[in-house]
């Protein structure tokens, strides 16, 4: 068995990643041999991700760039891979957090690689204004400022401020400053208001605030954490004990394999997790867990076959978010799920959770086997298309929207995990009936089925 | 997904981690004493040494006086150190640079004479940077406690780039004054903790010191003595031409960068200062000026060689002559 593992959520997101991985990380909680999880490495979005977990005291932490391990066990350390869209200032307010929950010196726990991208207030403001100017037809974006700062990487990818540059602050001012000139036209040509940009104010509300403002603070926050390169990981991956690869948003927001145009700006397969591993000289050196709940949840617009504004499913921690638009709630789609797995590559085990809201609307809830359009016979399969089709992929957002779920039975409380290992071809290695670690049990036959041998690094 | 539910401002994020004051956030809060990180009391040695990260480490010490004649010299070089682990990594002029910061008073009359920070290859060493106590006090004779300073590098410091591979690591002290004339038992009993039977002369620690260090003396602008004849002649006496007059403080990161670039032979003036230009930086006029001397070793006369003895009289680029 693989010591190491990778979550991935296989659906829109919010499938409950957090908890799995604080489980994962949580000493003595599940079969995994290998020692403690040391450190939980992030792969893919930034800062907008929201990933709760409970732990069995009852304290609460939503993780955005802070690994879910670290209320797990003490010490437990966060490596922000250069995949990562890094929020420095929002890594502060995490961090503020995490210490009023007993965690001494959160910042001091984590590393980010000098690669990595910053997601500034520069790119924030863009992308409000940007999302404003759409208005009914905005996209779903979290107004975090994480297309933005993807886009301006492709666009100017020497220009784009990086985790490395907090050490030479000239050049971060520099880069700053560019920035901020640029997203200001971007933002007025698309309409929208940025704020005091004009004037350049410095209050402290002011969504633009000055190039070195900001650079005096990222060099205050860089002083606080660890920006390492290079072997990182490797160095990691070969110490004794564990690593956990957290992945952020699901695969059917993936960039190239989600629903285009309601997609994200980030890979969420386990394709960049891979893709560390083997260049740290370890590839597939990891179980591939694909993360799904009994149900399915959306936020923001986009298809959402099995769709079901019925259904009145409690969602404690996932509130409307002021740029996304409302938590919308559905059953399980078998077809996507099915999609999903085969997108991103495959998993070994399923981590199947939600399992104590599915038991208290037991007999409300269906599995989606098919989708009908139009006329034409029953569709039970999404075939992926080939390799960064975004064309294919806006077919088949086109083809989801017109379909019409086909439900089976409902399903009897204790035949979730059978369900659901049937359709996914993989088994339920993982079920969590509650947000806190000890309401997760695994299976630990499924837990330690042997690898899969074909796994294909997705790219 | 989500909706950044810790999305903080520029100007909370500062003042959360600074805890409401400046970058010099342990002196700005009121400590008048060495904090505990910083404290020479009783430590055996300070090491830079090779790991499988970084196996070709190079000990680099900074250390700048905190008395009151440097002004707002101190604060300056606060902001502006931090900047150094980058400019020498961006360029390649050193592979494995391993830097310490610390500080200097005067053991005669100040409760903080020495501060010594740890051997970092990554930004743990602004932290130490931050915990330093700004001194402000100094006795107005023109001399503080360098000579401590160099007593704690010359015998309490140990570098695999020395032990291992025979490289002097570099030291660079900052400061406008002149060093007492030897190091004194009772002080060094009380800063360092060492049992001295008898004062060391400054010559015999200076020779001692820069057997094991590349060593430089850096005079900036705005302290006190800048452009000071007697203090100047005191420093090329001890040093050689390894003393610098730095007419910008901001251009003190961009200046240590490339003397040792220098010194390791991977760039030359004229490429380290288009570096500069290439990383953002327009120090180029004001350290082209600084280092004139340092890199044009050639010009080097006999005149100039320095009454120290020992390996003083050598120009001390490592890699070079």
């Amino acid at each position: 068995m693989r010591k190491h593992a990778i979550a991935v959520d296989l659906g829109y997101g919010d499938a409950g990643k957090g908890g799995i991985v604080d489980w994962l990380c949580t000493p003595g909680s599940h079969p995994a041999a290998g020692g403690p999880v040391h450190t939980v490495v992030r792969f893919n979005g930034g800062a907008q991700a929201a990933h709760n977990v409970v732990t069995p005291g009852g304290r609460h932490h939503t993780f955005a760039q802070f690994g879910s391990g670290t209320l797990s066990a003490p010490g437990t350390r966060t490596f922000l891979s250069r995949f990562m869209l890094v929020d420095p200032l929002a890594l502060v307010g995490e961090a503020e957090h995490l210490a009023d929950l007993g965690v001494a010196d959160p910042l001091a726990l984590v590393a980010i690689d000098r690669d990595a991208l910053l997601t500034t207030p520069y790119h924030q403001a863009a992308n409000r204004a940007r999302e404003a100017a759409r208005g009914a037809a905005r996209h779903g974006s979290c107004g975090m400022g994480i297309g933005e700062t993807a886009a301006y990487a492709l666009a100017h990818p020497d220009d784009a401020p990086r985790a490395g540059d907090c050490q030479t602050p000239g050049v971060l001012t520099r880069k700053l400053t560019l920035l901020r000139d640029r997203m200001a036209v971007d933002s007025m040509a698309v309409g929208g208001a940025v704020g005091s940009s004009a004037v350049g104010s410095s209050a402290a509300g002011d969504p633009m605030p000055p190039a070195q403002d900001v650079t005096d603070a990222y060099r205050v926050i860089a002083g606080r954490v660890t920006i390492t390169g290079e072997g990182h990981l490797a160095r990691l991956l070969r110490r004794p004990g564990r690593v956990v690869f957290e992945g952020a948003q699901g695969v059917l927001l993936d960039e190239w394999r989600g629903f285009h145009p309601y997609t994200t700006w980030s890979t969420t397969t386990f394709g960049n997790a891979e893709a560390l591993l083997a260049e740290a000289g370890m590839p597939g050196e990891a179980l591939r867990l694909g993360v799904t709940r009994a149900y399915m949840t959306r936020h923001g617009p986009g298809p959402f076959v099995t769709e079901d504004p019925t259904l009145e499913l409690p969602e404690p921690h996932n509130q409307p978010g002021r740029w996304q638009g409302l938590v919308r709630r559905g059953h399980l789609d078998a077809v996507a799920l099915r999609y999903a797995i085969e997108a991103c590559g495959g998993v070994d085990a399923i981590a199947l959770t939600h399992l104590d809201t599915a038991a208290a609307h037991a007999g409300q809830l269906k599995v989606c086997r098919g989708y009908r359009v139009g006329q034409q016979g029953l569709t039970d399969k999404l075939v992926p298309g080939p390799a960064r089709d975004l064309d294919y992929q806006q077919r088949l957002t086109g083809m989801l929207l017109a379909a019409r779920p086909v439900y089976g039975d409902a399903v009897n409380q204790a035949d979730w995990p059978d369900v659901v290992a049937g359709f996914a071809g993989a088994p339920v290695a993982v079920r969590s009936h509650g947000p806190s670690s000890v309401r997760k049990t695994a299976s630990s036959r499924a837990w330690r089925g042997e690898p899969r041998p074909d796994i294909a690094v997705q790219t | 997904m989500g909706s950044g539910i810790w999305s903080t401002s520029v100007y909370d994020a500062a003042k959360k981690l600074r805890g409401g004051a400046s970058a010099f956030g342990y002196s700005d809060s009121g400590a008048r004493t060495v904090h505990p990180d910083l404290d020479p009391l009783g430590i055996a040695t300070r090491e830079s040494r090779d790991s499988d990260e970084h196996p070709a480490s190079l000990a680099v010490a900074v250390l700048f006086d905190v008395t009151g004649s440097m002004g707002g010299v101190p604060r300056i070089l606060q902001t502006k150190l931090p900047q150094l682990l980058g400019l020498l990594m961006r360029k390649g002029y050193v592979r494995d640079p391993q830097i310490m910061f610390g500080a200097i008073g005067d053991a005669t009359c100040d409760s903080a004479p020495l501060q010594v920070g740890q051997f970092e290859s990554d930004n743990r060493m602004d932290g130490d940077l931050e915990r330093i106590v700004l001194e402000g006090g100094g006795g107005g004779q023109k001399r503080e406690s360098y000579e401590l300073a160099l007593y704690f590098m010359a015998r309490h410091t140990a570098t695999d780039c020395f032990e291992v591979r025979g490289k002097r690591g570099y030291l660079f002290i900052i400061g406008d004054e002149m060093a007492y004339d030897r190091v004194k038992p009772r002080e060094v009993a009380a800063v360092i903790g060492d049992k001295l039977a008898e004062p060391v002369p400054l010559q015999a620690i200076a020779a001692e010191v820069t057997r094991r260090w590349d060593t430089y003396y850096i005079l900036p602008e705005g302290a006190s003595y800048v452009g000071d004849d007697e203090v100047l002649s005191f420093w090329r006496k001890l040093l050689g031409q390894n003393v610098i007059e730095l007419a910008d403080l901001d251009a003190v990161s961009e200046t240590i960068a490339l003397t040792i670039g220098l010194g390791e032979d991977t760039v030359d003036l004229d490429t380290g200062l288009a570096d500069l230009a290439d990383v953002g930086s327009d120090a180029a006029p004001v350290v082209s000026k600084a280092l004139a001397a340092i890199s044009d070793r050639g010009s080097l006369v006999a005149g100039d060689a320095p009454d120290a003895g020992g390996d003083l009289g050598r120009p001390s680029g490592n890699a070079r002559l």
